[in-house]
């Protein structure tokens, strides 16, 4: 575990659980934005292009882009263009804009990283560190929070994987599914077997446990740290159920999704 | 048919709660804690209380069953804990130099609990258990201490979890944490750490909410002592839930073993505000030695109520009276769920049951059958062990199987 210089002194993280959070909640939601967002499914609908990238001591995943549609896979065997990073920290510093990528392959298809891959990743900070401003937008407003949701099930599936405060928590769940809901439309399952986290990016039809934000603004507001959840179920606001355990536990682990993503 | 409880102003009030105190109710007995699933079915705030009865802010009734989370076992207001309580506080209760009430007291423990040379109290069970292992270290010299997985001691930081808000890594990392039941992996433990072992932390059996609660294993606990005793190592008792509804003399006496320290707070003094740590000579001296108080812990009125309850439960032996309607109400919601075509768990011991309805797993069934219980005036919680009182009468019981039935021809509508 590493202590983080700066603001975050008193707090631990680790830069190699933030590598996993980075790659397949932060990149991994491409796919998620180029479903929601017409702009960004624009700028892959004629792309036919894997990007690996591989960290050392880290992560390895690829993201498709082929046709419009963006997904991502494990392990980087069969992409056509590959970003190796010495360690997770140089793969954080890419996150972040302090370090510049070099492929290893796919010299040819450079342009789409320097230019389509460039423009969207610029497209998701717009949501997910979304302005004010831009929230006023209901629309807006909605495709955010859904990002966010997405994002954020990821993250707590990272940490819970791989960080040592997260494994502890997911040490105590029990295997099945727990479904993270807003309303009655919107979802996530994080799915557990043997203490190992997965997400499910639709509303799963059967799960042992669940949390619901009665609404996406209060789910929106949780999301952003003005309401505590605790607070929120004894108002009604948030509602839990089923196997509480589960939700007891990826609670913890959602505490420490803020210290990863601030 | 009963009447379907209105929690009108139990919300209001809460409203009102959270703008000023953090989650509106703090603690164990917030509704967030997973024990009022859901949280409309439940009432929030009470009004007054009275045997085994307690009245909610919206004038609702209930047979309560969580008995304040414990403490009342004789049954709220009990006439002979209160009116020594109110004699003595007449007379003095927080004062410069303690009242003699507080020797008297220690004398009863010493001559009721089985294991007890000693007492030395406090105002609530986390003082305890964070003494008892206090006192461990300071008689071993010695870090480690070993848990059981689904205890509960407490909400000191060495009682949580490293994954808890507000927990540093250092705060529990000389915490074991081992199976319940598992003596092999106890074993293994002082086998690896041999000489590093300050104390064994246990509740008498476990606890743990969200599943059938479990009783020790035969000659568990024997081994447990026999392996403490062979590594010079301090066997502690959290007696905090269970004490004196298993035993008078203590848990460890119930199930044939003794306990080096143990500790009691809850049913010692019928919701008056005192705990105590008992235990046997040879750690006398080590507890002497430590800097370990508070402002309101030599108070002489808990005292003198502890005195009159502990008085009362050896008379009427409570133990032997608890287990027995416990029993009756037991083998009553069983029948009464089998009628219904459902497989209802009563786990730990009658006195302080654990309820699951086993044919769901998701434990969402239960949590609406509770919920309908709770809404006609039997206070169960979706997620906790219950508790039984003496002034639980046979009428209540009746009661309260009637009100089960209804709850289950409800969840199958």
């Amino acid at each position: 575990m590493n202590v983080i210089t700066g603001k975050e002194e008193i707090y631990m993280k680790d830069s190699r659980t933030l590598a996993f959070i980075n790659l397949y909640a932060i990149l991994g939601n491409l796919s998620r934005l180029c479903e929601l967002v017409p702009e960004a499914r624009k700028l892959i609908e004629n792309e036919n292009v894997s990007l690996g990238i591989q960290v050392k001591n880290g992560p390895a995943a690829t993201l498709c882009f082929n046709n419009g549609v963006c997904t991502i896979e494990d392990g980087v065997d069969n992409c056509n263009i590959k970003l190796p990073f010495s360690s997770p920290e140089k793969f954080n510093g890419m996150i972040d804009g302090t370090v510049k990528p070099f492929p290893s392959k796919g010299f040819t298809k450079i342009g789409f990283l320097l230019n389509t891959f460039t423009k969207l990743t610029d497209i998701l900070p717009k949501y997910l560190k979304a302005s004010e401003e831009d929230l006023k937008n209901e629309e807006f407003f909605k495709t955010s929070t859904i990002l966010m949701l997405h994002v954020i099930a990821e993250a707590i599936a990272q940490i819970g994987n791989e960080d040592k405060v997260g494994k502890a928590s997911a040490s105590y769940i029990d295997d099945g599914i727990a479904k993270l809901g807003i309303g009655d439309e919107l979802g996530v399952g994080i799915e557990v077997k043997d203490h190992r986290l997965k997400v499910i990016h639709t509303m799963p039809d059967k799960y042992l446990s669940y949390m619901r934000f009665n609404d996406i603004s209060l789910a929106r507001d949780l999301f952003d740290g003005k309401v505590n959840a605790v607070a929120a179920v004894g108002l009604g606001q948030v509602r839990i159920g089923g196997m509480i355990s589960q939700i007891d536990n990826i609670n913890r682990i959602l505490d420490r999704v803020a210290l990863y993503l601030a | 048919m009963h009447k379907i409880n209105d929690y009108s102003k139990s919300r209001e009030y809460f409203e009102r709660a959270s703008k000023v105190i953090p989650s509106g109710i703090y603690g164990h007995q917030g509704p967030a804690e997973g024990c009022y699933i859901p949280v409309e079915a439940f009432p929030f705030f009470s009004e007054k209380a009275q045997g085994t009865y307690f009245w909610d802010v919206d004038g609702n009734k209930f047979i309560d069953y969580m008995c304040a989370y414990g403490p009342n076992i004789l049954g709220y207001n009990d006439s002979d804990v209160d009116a020594a309580a109110a004699a003595q506080r007449k007379i003095g209760d927080c004062i410069t130099a303690p009242s003699t009430k507080m020797i008297e007291f220690a004398e009863l423990l010493v001559d009721t609990v089985a294991t007890a040379d000693w007492s030395f109290f406090a105002k609530n069970g986390n003082d305890v258990t964070t003494m008892a292992v206090m006192a461990s270290r300071a008689y071993t010299h010695r870090k480690k201490i070993i848990f059981f997985k689904g205890y509960y001691h407490g909400v000191s930081p060495w009682t949580q979890k490293i994954d808890y808000a507000g927990i540093i890594e250092e705060d529990v990392c000389n915490n074991i944490y081992l199976q319940w039941n598992d003596f092999d992996a106890i074993q293994a433990t002082f086998d690896k750490y041999k000489g590093e072992i300050a104390a064994v932390i246990g509740q008498p059996y476990m606890h743990g909410n969200f599943k059938d609660n479990t009783l020790p294993e035969k000659d568990f606990w024997q081994k447990v002592r026999k392996l403490c005793t062979d590594n010079d190592t301090i066997l502690i008792i959290d007696d905090v839930r269970a004490g004196f509804r298993l035993d008078i003399a203590g848990s460890d006496h119930y199930f044939g073993f003794e306990a080096d320290l143990i500790c009691f707070c809850k049913a010692l003094a019928n919701g008056y505000n005192v705990s105590a740590l008992c235990g046997k000579n040879f750690l006398k001296n080590a507890v002497s030695s430590m800097s370990y108080t508070g402002s309101y812990w030599l108070s002489a009125v808990p005292f003198a109520a502890g005195i009159a309850c502990i008085t009362k439960m050896r008379e009427q032996n409570i133990p032997k009276l608890l287990n027995e309607k416990g029993t009756k109400l037991k083998e009553g919601l069983i029948n009464t769920a089998k009628k219904h075509g459902y497989d209802l768990h009563v786990s730990g011991a009658a006195s302080l049951f654990y309820l699951r309805l086993a044919d769901d797993p998701t434990l969402m069934l239960h949590q609406k059958w509770i919920a309908e219980c709770v809404k006609r005036g039997v206070f169960f919680t979706s997620h906790h062990n219950h508790f039984v009182n003496a002034a639980l009468s046979d009428e209540d019981i009746a009661e309260t199987i009637e009100i089960a039935d209804e709850a289950f021809t409800e969840i199958k509508k």
